[in-house]
């Protein structure tokens, strides 16, 4: 048997794992949510530190960048950067969470129905988006209508 | 060993990220909640050089600059190294992710050393 090559079980599906829930239903499409958003923040950040080195060909330069800035596509760019920041810090809380253990309720014997740590977490899992969707909603009215 | 120093420092940076992040949303998005001034404002040439005049703005972006390419480009790399890619390639991925980081943090802290020693009118 070839021990090299990709299967389910090694978790190497490649980018068809990205997008497989399997059957962890919810929190899958979280941990695809957070994959996404990180990889946008990061794209965002990398142009960010770019274009403020702008700053550097003067206050004409600087001034004419910030006032595109100012205009609605832009505006809505800012808005679905922190929807994505926000989104992804706090589910990261989520998975951290998790990682140290915290909700996960204690370890008990397999008896059927079985209950799942995930299934335990789920509750809390719902009130941090409900909580993650509350700030998006805040921090959109904030920037739109100030 | 190393891949768990690794890991644990993309989590140690996290409450970094997270107040040095959320006052910078603070200053530059969400000003006139914050501070009482417009957004043109708070990111008008003046205020911005005034403002990155202060040692601890320099000191607290270099380290959100540090912390927040770490914690992005670390993520990056765990998902490029869950590709089925060869030995040589995930070696590759580490060096280029790495040399690319040390380039962006490079630029983003002459900028900021740039706007701390910037001479108004001068």
């Amino acid at each position: 048997m070839n021990s090299n090559k990709p299967t389910a079980y090694n978790n190497r599906l490649g980018l068809k794992g990205w997008v497989y829930a399997g059957r962890y239903t919810f929190e899958r499409y979280l941990y695809l949510g957070h994959r996404l958003s990180g990889m946008g923040l990061i794209a965002y950040m990398v142009l960010h530190i770019i274009e403020t080195a702008n700053r550097m060909r003067g206050v004409e330069a600087w001034q004419g960048l910030m006032a595109l800035f100012a205009s609605w596509p832009f505006k809505i760019i800012e808005y679905l950067l922190f929807a994505a920041a926000v989104f992804h810090a706090m589910n990261g809380v989520r998975l951290l969470m998790t990682e140290l253990g915290f909700f996960l309720g204690k370890p008990k014997e397999p008896v059927y129905p079985y209950s799942s740590s995930v299934m335990r977490h789920r509750p809390l899992t719902y009130i941090i988006m409900a909580l993650a969707g509350l700030l998006i909603i805040l921090g959109g009215s904030s920037l739109f209508f100030p | 060993m190393r891949e768990t120093r690794l890991w644990s420092l993309h989590l140690l940076v996290i409450p970094i990220i997270a107040i040095l992040l959320g006052a910078h949303f603070a200053l530059m998005h969400y000003a006139p909640i914050f501070y009482g001034v417009s957004v043109e404002e708070a990111r008008n040439f003046e205020t911005m050089i005034e403002r990155g005049k202060s040692v601890a703005q320099l000191v607290l972006y270099i380290l959100l600059l540090a912390a927040g390419l770490y914690h992005g480009l670390y993520g990056m790399r765990g998902i490029l190294r869950e590709l089925p890619l060869t030995p040589a390639l995930a070696k590759l991925v580490d060096w280029g992710i790495l040399s690319f980081g040390i380039f962006i943090f490079a630029l983003g802290a002459y900028v900021t050393w740039w706007t701390f020693s910037f001479k108004i009118g001068g």
